[in-house]
């Protein structure tokens, strides 16, 4: 087993070992689905949003995007339950290099972001009643995966540099909540305000729930989507760079 | 074939803000021939950590040079770690993993094959008396169980070199015996273990050469005789009495000992003094009072590190 398969293993046992990560991992996001996306819809009588769709099926790609910000916020404290054991420090003497320890984590934080989906939407398909884009489902994986990975990214770079749990949860609650409502995951951007559309247009939240309504029920326009898309990985790839920059500054 | 360890003028400054840089390692340099047991000793920040930290590639040093088995730890970290195991001061496990699912993941990330990493836990388990506890999480061990599941690591890898920080802490002394027995075995088969360690006996007892580190410089280093020799004319009395003698304490203090515990009836001081001046010392001691029990004999490495150091706890 070459050291990258073995972090990932090793993940996923103690990840397996905790039904409370299990929990909010894969079932939480659907509380946003079924209960604040049911009930915006309900309170709009079902009404079509500007571009005809249901805010159910608006709110898909927001519930995607909510539950791939949330795992990759697990999967980053993990760096702290490592610290708690006192494992972190010895497994950066074992064989393998410091994107290894991020990619082993990221590639279980991928793993559980696609079942995750996989469950959203076949509960928004059939319990529901929401007209997917099946054919787009090659893209609607990278995008979950994509954004998995860059948020897990993200958030390894607030955990390795916080050292403190608690801080590390205050930063991250704050940058949540900012996250989530300056951006198109909520509601459509076009309506609102010239400077809030502005910052949610910088969000990188956007970026990913844009490609992802795009791909879950075929909403916005494909070259815009495509600049976002790119924007997104770029972000991605930034935030790993960092991380890794990050990693290798400890001892 | 290179020396398992070569360090050359190894330094390691931490910058503070508004503050002079801490110079934890300076001008540090020695190297360790493979299969040899090598003792690091030294006062709370005398920079064995630091030292430790910079030949696991966990640290950086600020000038100087680290090699292991040939591998310089700056330039070639992977192929560094792919020739270390390390055991760190503090515990350190995979809580939610059983005990047998820590020394088969630790095997998994050295690349060893599944069915030899079974029979390597199993031996493991056997050896460090936790087979009872295989299938226990670790977050249900007493910590000095923890400490046992943490050293069987070494026995899972055959890495060339093993960092052991304080392996013992934690040990009951049936245990730690057999512990010391495996070392030597294993540095007999060739890998070279290097050890810090609070109880300098353990040190006397297991290591074939040692580094002392004061302030983050090489205080003294060689074999325990060779640091004998820095301490030619110190002795170690022990003298157990029916009652102390009166006035026993001034006396002790006349002699300006590097050393003395008076504990009950028994009296342990290590000082310098000429051979011929030894008994002369021990007769005046004992005026007055009968003596039960008298030993003296030359200094032990725990006289030379006092006085190497300054008094300073290792």
């Amino acid at each position: 087993m070459t050291p990258l398969a073995a972090m990932a293993y090793r993940e996923a046992r103690i990840r397996a070992t905790n039904f409370a990560f299990l929990f909010w991992d894969l079932l939480y996001p659907l509380f946003y689905l079924l209960v604040f996306g049911v009930g915006v819809n309900a309170s709009l009588n079902g009404a079509a949003l500007g571009d005809g769709v249901s805010y159910n099926a608006f709110f898909l790609a927001g519930v995607l995007g909510i539950a791939s910000f949330g795992i990759a916020n697990n999967s980053a404290w993990s760096f702290f339950l490592d610290r708690d054991n006192g494992i972190f420090f010895e497994m950066l003497t074992y064989p393998m290099r410091r994107s290894d320890y991020l990619l082993g984590k990221m590639f279980l934080n991928i793993g559980i972001a696609i079942v995750q989906a996989a469950i959203t939407i076949a509960v928004a398909a059939e319990l529901l009643g929401i007209g997917m884009r099946w054919s787009r489902w090659p893209l609607l994986l990278a995008a979950v995966a994509g954004g998995a990975a860059a948020w897990f990214f993200l958030y390894s770079i607030f955990a390795l540099r916080i050292r403190r749990n608690d801080l590390f949860n205050s930063v991250t609650s704050i940058f949540y909540f900012v996250f989530l409502f300056a951006s198109s995951l909520f509601y459509p951007i076009e309506a609102l305000p010239r400077w809030f559309r502005v910052t949610a247009l910088c969000n990188p939240i956007t970026w990913q729930v844009d490609v992802l309504r795009y791909a879950t029920v075929g909403l916005g326009q494909g070259a815009a989507v495509a600049w976002e898309a790119a924007a997104f990985a770029i972000f991605g790839i930034a935030c790993f760079a960092f991380a890794v920059h990050s990693l290798a500054r400890q001892g | 074939m290179p020396p398992a360890i070569e360090a050359a003028h190894l330094a390691k400054t931490y910058p503070r803000r508004g503050q002079p840089p801490v110079r934890a390692l300076e001008e540090v340099s020695f190297s360790v021939a493979a299969g040899a047991i090598f003792g690091l000793l030294g006062p709370n920040g005398a920079g064995k950590t630091t030292l430790l930290k910079i030949l696991s590639t966990l640290l950086r040093p600020t000038s100087g040079t680290a090699r292991i088995a040939g591998h310089d730890c700056v330039a070639a970290p992977l192929a560094v770690r792919r020739q270390i195991t390390m055991v760190l001061q503090e515990t350190a496990a995979e809580l939610f993993l059983s005990v047998r699912d820590n020394l088969l993941s630790y095997a998994r990330f050295h690349g060893l094959a599944a069915p030899e990493a079974r029979r390597r836990a199993d031996a493991a388990l056997e050896r460090f008396q936790i087979v009872d506890r295989a299938g226990d999480k670790v977050q249900d061990l007493s910590g000095g169980t923890r400490r046992r599941v943490q050293v069987a690591k070494i026995s899972m890898a055959d890495t060339p070199v093993v960092f052991l920080d304080e392996f013992s802490t934690g040990m009951d002394p049936i245990l730690k015996r057999s512990v010391m027995g495996y070392l030597r075995e294993e540095a007999a088969r060739g890998r070279t273990m290097v050890l810090t360690t609070q109880i300098l006996s353990e040190a006397e007892e297991l290591c074939d050469e040692i580094l002392i580190l004061n302030h983050g410089r090489e205080a003294a280093r060689g074999d325990l005789n060779a640091l004998k020799l820095l301490s030619a004319g110190v002795y170690e009395i022990r003298i157990i009495f029916d009652r102390l003698p009166d006035g026993l304490s001034g006396q002790i203090a006349a002699l300006r000992p590097l050393r003395s515990i008076v504990e009950g009836q028994t009296v342990e001081l290590a000082l310098r003094s000429g051979d011929a001046d030894v008994l002369p010392v021990v007769n005046r001691l004992a005026a007055g009072a009968q003596v039960r029990h008298l030993e003296i004999h030359g200094a032990s490495l725990e006289d030379i590190f006092v006085q190497l150091t300054g008094g300073g706890r290792p």
